[in-house]
């Protein structure tokens, strides 16, 4: 197992390359790549497998984000940097629920990412506020909205899928759930 | 509704070429539709930046569940035994307490010590007392034991003290205690030259010894420059001694600190110059080259205490040699010192000559 991850590491350019092309197959060992890293990290310091997988996730999107922004600039090796990420995400969360975060057990080089991390936590919130203006949504409006923003289908599937008698009445229904969804969306 | 459906069509270019301009005409006319219009693109935009996040995150959950997670934390783990694991959380706990009982073990070690010590002391003011009430002999006694314990004992083959001339025809006078017991004795002058002498006078009671150079090379020297001081020097008087604690010769300077020696001996001064075995015997003189007495030993626990015989005693040793056999230069009382007023370092070149290492085997 941990052979097969490591014999799969693929190099820093690789990576940046892949996700510049929306590679899934980089995407895939990337993840894979780093994952034990912020596992051991993550155990060794007040955590468990769940919060492994959260954190090292927030640090992927970061790296993926700050990637395909187009202003990512190698500085060190990409795995100091994930680590780095998911070190200084931990340590939020640690702090948040004031939890003891005296001792540290480093296991890798560290520098600073603060930057990245708050720019990312003002467009986690975004997408934290989408969520929970979709989730206020209710049934039907979520999926329909849903399938039209986020998975593409057109109105004329959506009308099938729902069985409105035609596309306008579909149409209809959704524009009335947008209304309510911007509503929700830009309450203050 | 209908202008929410066009402002979207609007927004993602689905609108032809002439519904478009007539739709920004609209915009540019009524500051409503245009404010509807930055707002719905706003929503757009977090809508799109949602779904992409939404997906990636879909895809990362995705590639996390083809991961053996169980697997690889059971490896990454704290080590699974409690104890263990205790032990590297609490590391610098631990360590602390610890520390803290290391800490508590020697301050009581040192307090336990430090009682000791003073049991000690009161042993030994009992013992002064004692002193204070018996005989001379008994302080003669205690002497003997504290000269006993001082490494300057007559070692075979090694050099045992100083010693100083007191006559231009070969008396020195040293310490008994440097040539006690002694096989044979030599002296050896500042030059290197080696001489044997013979002992021909001693005094138990104020550690005294006078030595003659018995060896047919030896020469005689020349008038001896310094001379005894028949008063008792005062508490704060500059001294300094030359001595052999080492194969060279070496300078000793402080002060006479007290008027008595070892436990209130009136024999000797107390004096604050660091003397090392090998210093027994050594002259101490004042500024002006003034014989203040000779050094005997020191106290062991106490820094800078140094002991050393009054020069009165020195004249009573002599006495006690036939006069003619010192012969006319010898060391006397009422002659002027050859080294006052000269500089130190002149003092000593003058003084070398005069003062040997003994040599006892």
């Amino acid at each position: 197992m941990n052979n097969s991850l490591k014999s799969s590491v693929p190099t820093d350019r690789e990576v940046i390359l892949g996700i510049l092309n929306n590679s899934e197959d980089t995407l895939n060992k990337l993840y894979k790549a780093y994952y034990a890293m912020v596992l051991q990290f993550i155990l060794n310091n007040n955590g468990d497998e769940d919060d492994a997988k959260d954190v090292y996730q927030e640090g992927i999107i970061i790296l993926y984000n700050k990637i395909k922004a187009g202003n990512f600039e190698l500085s060190s090796k990409l795995k100091t940097y994930i680590y780095s990420v998911c070190r200084r995400i931990w340590l939020k969360k640690l702090n948040l629920n004031s939890k003891k975060a005296g001792n540290i057990t480093d296991y890798e080089d560290v520098f600073a990412v603060e930057e990245d991390v708050e720019h990312h936590e003002e467009k986690d919130a975004a997408f934290v506020k989408m969520q929970s203006a979709l989730d206020h949504l209710g049934e039907p409006c979520k999926t329909i909205i849903q399938d039209f923003y986020i998975h593409n289908l057109s109105m004329q599937d959506i009308c099938e899928k729902f069985g409105y008698t035609n596309t306008d009445n579909a149409k209809t229904q959704k524009y009335k759930c947008l209304q309510r969804l911007k509503k929700i969306f830009f309450q203050p | 509704m209908e202008l929410d459906a066009i402002i979207e069509d609007y927004l993602l270019g689905k609108l032809n070429a002439q519904e478009t301009e007539a739709f920004e005409q609209l915009r540019r006319n009524d500051a409503t539709v245009d404010h509807k219009v930055v707002s719905h693109k706003f929503f757009l935009e977090s809508m799109g930046t949602f779904a992409e996040q939404l997906r990636l995150k879909e895809q990362l959950n995705h590639i996390h569940s083809e991961i053996d997670v169980e697997g690889l934390a059971d490896a990454l783990r704290p080590h699974p035994s409690k104890i263990v694991q205790l032990w590297r959380k609490n590391k610098s706990v631990v360590a602390v307490a610890a520390s803290f009982i290391v800490l508590s073990l020697v301050s009581i070690y040192s307090i336990q010590h430090n009682s000791k010590q003073e049991a000690n002391y009161e042993k030994m003011s009992r013992e002064l007392s004692r002193v204070k009430q018996s005989q001379n002999n008994l302080v003669l006694d205690i002497k003997a034991n504290t000269q006993h314990n001082s490494p300057k004992k007559a070692n075979p083959g090694n050099f045992g003290g100083t010693g100083f001339a007191v006559s231009t025809n070969g008396y020195i006078l040293t310490n008994l205690h440097v040539v006690n017991g002694a096989d044979s004795l030599y002296v050896q002058n500042s030059k290197g030259e080696s001489f044997k002498v013979k002992s021909v006078y001693t005094d138990p009671q104020n550690d005294i010894a006078i030595l003659k150079i018995s060896d047919k090379h030896f020469n005689g020297l020349s008038t001896i420059p310094y001379t005894i001081k028949k008063s008792i020097s005062n508490i704060g008087e500059n001294v300094y001694t030359l001595g052999y604690p080492k194969d060279d010769i070496v300078l000793g300077e402080g002060s006479v600190s007290s008027r008595s020696g070892f436990i209130g001996d009136t024999t000797q001064y107390q004096v604050s110059i660091l003397v090392n075995p090998g210093n027994s015997g050594g002259p101490l003189l004042d500024n002006n080259g003034n014989l203040v007495g000779i050094i005997s030993g020191k106290q062991d626990q106490t820094e800078g205490a140094a002991f050393a015989i009054k020069s009165k005693y020195i004249l009573e040793a002599m006495r006690a040699i036939p006069q003619d056999s010192l012969g006319v230069n010898r060391l006397g009382i009422n002659k002027k010192s050859l080294l006052a007023g000269l500089k130190r370092t002149k003092q000593i070149e003058k003084l070398e000559d005069y003062v040997f290492m003994i040599k006892v085997y």
